[in-house]
């Protein structure tokens, strides 16, 4: 167990959005839980967060939007990382997401939405649980 | 012995003889509960320190009356609207959306100008069209490429409507002087004097590096575009309010009190500099300067004191910083005073945020603003409130206001020993943090060396640990939470006026009506204006807004007139966290 490399985790903001404030929370927040957390900054397109992800061949992309854009912003997201072959990527979602939308991004691949209120050891915890177990054996 | 003498005195003995015991029966080490007299505002000043409503410092009041009792006094209950003049803040899919929206409304009455939400692709300078802002077009507020746009949201503002007798509110930053020309060609149009406007640009831009995040350029040249509106506005629009600072969107993104209160200062200064290093008097601009609502907490006593010290700073900084000479420089204009900010309300019981926004609508009564119950309850449920929350986030308010009567008194908290030492405390606390960002050489260098970015981030983190180690209570997220608690939930049952499925092909629409117009306009005269803008641009004493205004009637878009400037200016690189 201890030669596990500690989890790698892309937090994102796709589109315009600037509500920041809850993507650097989580972000700063996963850092107290040891996992290795890369923040990208405001304004990323879909191409370049799955370039990122790629790039750092991170195990989590978490994707935050509160501008209503996101059912087109996140499934893009996805699909492009299974495009590119990081489809067992595990990608976690929050913002302002309508209940009503989230079926669909469940569908789409986004494993789960933290909604306002989220502690970040739940999201953290989500994390350990759901992270493939392979992608981080030492090697 | 002095009174203060004899007052300390007396405490000792009241903590020996009748708060020991206390403590001791209920085995605590400490009370849970404090108590204040005047040895907490030692050398009070009553004069000096609160004044007189409308009278300098301006702690107990901007106003000897306030404007909104005012208006119901006169026996005209209706127009006692202005309490929620922010509920206002609206602008949906495509100009023709937009327009409809307000025509529909003022079919139910409304009267006055828009307060217009843009889409975040105009507010960050892109076109409908740019394959980057996909999915966005039309969303958080209206489309707006060219004039053409402009033009079609004003049909619903013409006749007794007319620019000249109405105002606007345009919530726009980055691009603000080019949605300012937009304004004044339309003016043009019509045959209207430019000195006749009157509207609010929200044309604070500095706070959006920090919070927010519509911002294009870098500061320094984004402060040259500051300066333009600044000195074009004076001279040409002088109904026209210069900016429209944010404090709210400071604490929104996770600032504290104390930091908000700081770094508002910090910016309001540096527009103010801006002016009179452009050679205009102090006294000829800075009354037209307004403040986005302070506040964001449901710590009432704590958010009151904050309004009075703000406004005591703010005069304060006026007077004797930058030597003004007319009381209306030294105010705080703010179209709503304390309120709890949209970060308190929760997604879970959403009902209760009702609760929530009447505590800050007291705290505002009891701080010399409306008592607006903001925001409606379904903030947090997803974009756009229904009209049920609105209609009772107005009936809460006006319960205030007639009924409990909370708007009878102004500053009635004035001289009470805790909220007249909180007063101070904030204050100083933020004269301390103000005087750290001087000695980095202003705000735009705080903002560049990312000084106030990783403070509010880490404000926000730190208020996050505490709320998970329960530090800080939020009912019904991180308490009371149990199986035997009921879950109440909304059902939005009145339609709104605006359909929810035009939304969905807004972006298809307004593309559409965009490459007609690129279509149809002068494009020699479109690519001359540009290469004039851009000669403009790289002359650092040019104002560009004539030239804008110029390039608006033509129908150079938005995006073309910024990506001219981001080749001369640069684009803003965001520092990490």
């Amino acid at each position: 167990m201890e030669s596990k490399r500690p989890i790698k985790v892309l937090i994102a903001k796709p589109g315009l959005d600037g509500h920041d404030r809850g993507a650097k929370v989580v972000a700063l927040g996963l850092r107290d839980e040891g996992m290795e957390v890369i923040y990208s900054g405001l304004r990323q397109t879909p191409e370049k967060i799955v370039q990122a992800a790629v790039q750092e061949d991170v195990d989590v992309v978490g994707l935050s939007c509160l501008s209503g854009a996101h059912k087109y912003l996140f499934s893009e997201v996805v699909c492009q990382l299974k495009e590119h072959g990081k489809g067992d990527t595990l990608v976690i979602c929050g913002g302002i997401i309508p209940e009503k939308d989230i079926p669909m991004l469940k569908e789409t691949g986004i494993s789960e939405v933290f909604g306002p209120g989220t502690s970040v050891k739940k999201i953290a915890q989500f994390i350990r649980e759901n992270v493939k177990e392979s992608s981080l054996a030492g090697d | 012995m002095s009174d203060l003498e004899k007052i300390k005195e007396k405490k000792k003995l009241w903590e020996e003889k009748v708060l020991k015991p206390a403590l001791e029966r209920f085995k605590l080490e400490k009370s849970p509960n404090k108590f204040y007299t005047p040895l907490d505002v030692e050398g009070f000043d009553f004069l000096k320190n609160v004044g007189f409503p409308g009278a300098y410092p301006f702690t107990a009041g901007t106003y000897p009356l306030l404007p909104y009792t005012v208006v119901a006094t006169k026996g005209s209950l209706p127009s006692a609207k202005g309490l929620v003049r922010a509920a206002g803040y609206s602008g949906y899919g495509t100009p023709e959306d937009t327009r409809d929206y307000y025509k529909e409304y003022q079919k139910r009455g409304l009267r006055g100008g828009p307060n217009l939400a843009f889409d975040l692709p105009t507010q960050c300078g892109f076109d409908s069209d740019n394959p980057m802002v996909r999915g966005e077009v039309g969303k958080v507020g209206v489309a707006v490429d060219t004039f053409k746009d402009f033009e079609i949201i004003y049909e619903a503002y013409q006749g007794e409507l007319d620019l000249d007798k109405i105002a606007s509110n345009f919530t726009i930053n980055a691009p603000a002087n080019i949605i300012i020309a937009f304004y004044a060609a339309l003016a043009e149009k019509r045959g209207i004097s430019l000195s006749k406007l009157r509207a609010t640009p929200q044309n604070d831009i500095l706070k959006e590096y920090i919070a927010r995040g519509t911002y294009i350029f870098p500061p320094r040249p984004a402060m040259r575009m500051f300066r333009d509106s600044v000195v074009f506005l004076t001279k040409y629009m002088p109904k026209v309010n210069v900016t429209s600072i944010g404090g709210y969107h400071i604490r929104e993104a996770g600032a504290t009190r104390e930091q908000d209160l700081a770094f508002s200062m910090a910016i309001g200064m540096e527009y103010l500099k801006c002016g009179v290093d452009a050679g205009l008097d102090i006294d000829d601009f800075a009354p037209k300067f307004t403040f986005n609502a302070f506040g964001g907490s449901m710590e009432l006593f704590k958010e009151v004191a904050f309004q009075r010290a703000a406004r005591r700073m703010w005069a304060k900084i006026l007077k004797e910083k930058f030597g003004a000479k007319n009381f209306r420089s030294m105010l705080i204009r703010q179209p709503l005073a304390a309120h709890v900010g949209c970060s308190s309300t929760t997604v879970q019981r959403p009902l209760n945020n009702l609760t929530r926004a009447v505590v800050g609508a007291i705290a505002g009564a009891l701080s010399g603003g409306p008592p607006n119950v903001y925001p409606p309850y379904d903030e947090p449920l997803g974009l756009g409130w229904s009209l049920e929350a609105r209609q009772l986030a107005e009936d809460a308010s006006r319960i205030l206001q007639f009924e409990a009567k909370l708007t009878e008194v102004i500053d009635p908290l004035a001289g009470s020993y805790y909220v007249e030492s909180l007063t101070d405390e904030i204050e100083n606390a933020a004269w301390k943090e103000l005087e750290k960002i001087d000695a980095m050489g202003g705000v735009i260098s705080a903002i560049e060396n990312g000084y106030l970015q990783r403070e509010i981030a880490r404000s926000a983190h730190e208020r996050q640990q505490k709320i998970e180690k329960g530090e800080i209570l939020i009912v019904g997220v991180n308490c009371f939470t149990g199986e035997s608690e009921l879950e109440v939930t909304v059902n939005r049952m009145v339609p709104h006026p605006y359909d929810e499925t035009k939304r969905e092909e807004a972006e298809e629409r307004q593309i559409k009506k965009l490459a007609e117009i690129k279509r149809s306009r002068d494009s020699r005269l479109v690519n001359q204006l540009l290469s004039e803008l851009k000669e403009k641009a790289k002359n650092e004493s040019e104002n560009l807004i004539p030239h804008f205004i110029e390039c608006a009637k033509a129908y150079v878009t938005l995006q073309e007139m910024c990506d001219v400037l981001r080749e001369v200016f640069g684009e803003y690189e965001p520092v990490g966290i």
